[in-house]
C-alpha cells in the first residue's frame, strides 16, 4: 500500500544538525550546577531547504507618508497616528512575549504567559483592522508593510526579552499605562474605538493580576527573585518613558474629547501608581525621563532592526498572498 | 480602573478551621508561597462547571506556587475559551482520599441485593401479566394502545 505522504521525494533529509544550544544555556546550567545542555539532533535542527527569498523593505506606505506630514494639524490624521501607535504597541510586546512559549520556567507559565501573547497581538488586530478601514487597505498590510521606521510602536517594547525578570517588569510596567490608555480612551468620541477598547479592557484585568502576581512574589520571595527583579527593574524603568512620548497632533485629539488625557497626564498618573506600588515593596525608582526615545516618530533602537526582519519575513516573500 | 490590589492572595483564610488539625496544617503548606521551582511546588486540582444545570466535574490538575498562582492558571487552562462559568481550585493536599480496597471493593460476600441486576422480575412481571393486570409494566392494556405484549416496555435480557 502506498502512502502518499510518503512520497521517496519528500524523505530527503532536509535538515542540518545545527545546534540552538546556546552560550545563555551553557551559563544557566553552569549556574544551576547541572549538566550543560548537549544538542539534541532530533530537535535542534534549521532547515537546509532553499527558501524563497524575501523582498526587500518597502517604502513607507502613502497613507503613513500623509499620517506624517498632516497629524500635527489634522485631526483625523491624528487619529490615525493613535490607532497605529496603539496597535504597534500591543503587536510589538505581544511578538517579544511570544518569544517566550516553549521555553517559559514551568509549563503551566508557559501556557499563561503564551495565551496573553496572543491577547496582545489579538488587540493589535483590533486596532490595525480600524486603522486599515480609515486608510483603505488591509489590516495585514497596515502591520507588515512598513519599513522598520514605519512603526509608531514605544521603545520600551522592542527591547529584546532578555530573561524573565526583564520581561516580567517590562509587561507590568507596559499593562500600568495600558490600562490608564485605555481609561483615557474608553469614552472617545471616536464611538469604533470606545467600542473596542470596552472588550480589551475586560481582557486586559488578567494581565494585571498576573502581573501584579508575579511582581509580588518575585519581590517577597526568595532572595534570588529579588535580586532579579531589583537588577532587571532599572533598564527597563528607564525605558518606560518612551510610553509617554506625546503622539503628533495630541493636542487635536484631547480637544476633540477623542483622547480624554494628553502623555503627560498619563505619565504622572502612572509615576503615582506604579511608583506607590514599588515603594510598598521596598523598592526606590527615580522618575523615568518622559522623551528623548523617539518610537512615537518612527525611531528605534538597534535591537529593532533584526526583530522587524523577523517580523515581516513571510509577508516579504509575497506581500500579495492570501492566507 | 486600574486596581493593585487583586492579586489573589496566598495569605486568604482556609475554609477548613473548625477542629481538622491535621488539614489545617496541610492548608497552610499550600497556602504559604513555595520556594524552589516547579518540582517541589504543590498541585492543584481544578474542578469546573460548564453550564448551569451541570455539576462541577474534575477537569485536572496543575502546579503552582501557591494558591493565588494556581487560580491565575486555572483560568487560563480551563477558562480562557469561555469553556467554564466556575471553575474550584483545590490544593491537592486539602483532599482527602479512600483507596482501602477493602472499603470500595469488600470481600466476595453475596452483595448482588444492592444492585438491581441482583434481581430477577421477569417471572414475575410474567406471571402477572399472565392474570391480566393493566396496570403491570409492560402488559398490553398499559395505557391503552400496545397490542403486542412487551411492546410498551422492553425489559433487558439480562434482567
Amino acid at each position: 500500500m502506498s502512502n502518499p505522504l510518503h512520497d521517496p521525494a519528500r524523505e530527503v533529509p532536509r535538515f542540518s544538525s545545527v545546534t540552538t544550544a546556546t552560550a545563555d544555556a551553557h551559563a544557566e546550567a553552569a549556574r544551576q550546577g547541572v549538566e550543560a545542555v548537549l544538542p539534541s539532533p532530533a530537535f535542534d535542527v534549521l532547515p537546509t531547504l532553499d527558501l524563497p527569498t524575501p523582498g526587500p523593505a518597502p517604502a513607507l506606505p502613502q497613507w503613513l507618508v500623509t499620517l506624517d506630514a498632516r497629524a500635527a494639524a489634522d485631526q483625523e490624521q491624528a487619529l490615525n497616528g493613535l490607532l497605529l501607535s496603539l496597535a504597534d504597541d500591543e503587536f510589538i510586546v505581544g511578538y517579544r512575549n511570544s518569544e517566550w512559549t516553549g521555553i517559559a520556567p514551568m509549563l503551566e507559565e508557559d501556557v499563561a504567559f503564551s495565551s496573553m501573547a496572543q491577547d496582545e497581538i489579538g488587540h493589535a488586530r483590533l486596532f490595525y483592522g480600524l486603522l486599515a478601514d480609515r486608510v483603505g487597505v488591509d489590516a495585514d498590510q497596515v502591520a507588515y508593510g512598513r519599513p522598520a521606521d514605519g512603526f509608531r510602536h514605544a521603545q520600551l517594547l522592542e527591547l529584546p526579552r532578555t530573561n524573565w525578570a526583564f520581561t516580567l517588569v517590562r509587561q507590568f510596567l507596559y499593562d500600568q499605562y495600558d490600562q490608564l490608555r485605555l481609561e483615557a480612551l474608553s469614552h472617545s468620541q471616536y464611538v469604533p474605538l470606545a467600542e473596542v477598547i470596552g472588550k480589551i479592557q475586560r481582557e486586559e484585568k488578567y494581565h494585571a493580576m498576573h502581573g501584579t502576581a508575579w511582581m509580588r512574589r518575585l519581590a517577597e520571595n526568595t532572595a534570588e527573585a529579588r535580586a532579579r527583579l531589583e537588577a532587571a527593574l532599572p533598564s527597563a524603568w528607564a525605558a518606560a518613558g518612551s510610553l509617554f512620548e506625546p503622539l503628533p497632533g495630541e493636542a487635536l485629539l484631547v480637544q476633540a474629547g477623542i483622547l480624554a488625557q494628553p502623555s503627560a497626564d498619563l505619565h504622572t498618573a502612572w509615576l503615582g501608581q506604579v511608583g506607590g506600588f514599588f515603594r510598598d515593596l521596598g523598592i526606590m525608582v527615580p522618575a523615568p525621563p518622559a522623551a528623548g526615545f523617539g518610537g512615537r516618530q518612527g525611531r528605534h533602537t538597534a535591537d529593532f532592526a533584526p526583530m522587524w526582519d523577523e517580523l515581516t519575513i513571510v509577508y516579504r516573500i509575497d506581500p500579495a498572498a492570501r492566507w | 480602573m486600574t486596581d493593585l490590589s487583586p492579586d489573589p492572595s496566598p495569605t486568604r483564610e482556609g475554609a477548613n478551621s473548625a477542629g481538622l488539625g491535621e488539614r489545617d496544617e496541610r492548608e497552610m503548606q499550600v497556602r504559604a508561597v513555595a520556594g524552589g521551582s516547579g518540582a517541589t511546588w504543590p498541585i492543584f486540582e481544578i474542578f469546573r462547571q460548564e453550564r448551569p444545570s451541570q455539576a462541577l466535574q474534575h477537569a485536572g490538575n496543575l502546579t503552582a506556587p501557591d494558591q493565588g498562582m494556581a487560580e491565575l492558571y486555572a483560568r487560563e487552562f480551563y477558562g480562557r475559551r469561555n469553556e467554564s462559568i466556575r471553575i474550584w481550585v483545590v490544593p491537592r493536599a486539602a483532599v482527602s482520599e479512600i483507596v482501602d480496597v477493602d472499603l470500595l471493593h469488600p470481600p466476595a460476600v453475596d452483595r448482588s441485593y444492592r444492585m438491581v441486576q441482583g434481581y430477577t422480575v421477569r417471572d414475575k412481571l410474567d406471571a402477572a401479566r399472565a392474570h391480566g393486570g393493566d396496570d403491570v409494566p409492560g402488559s398490553p392494556g398499559r395505557k391503552g394502545r400496545a397490542t403486542e405484549p412487551h411492546d410498551a416496555m422492553e425489559i433487558p435480557s439480562d434482567v
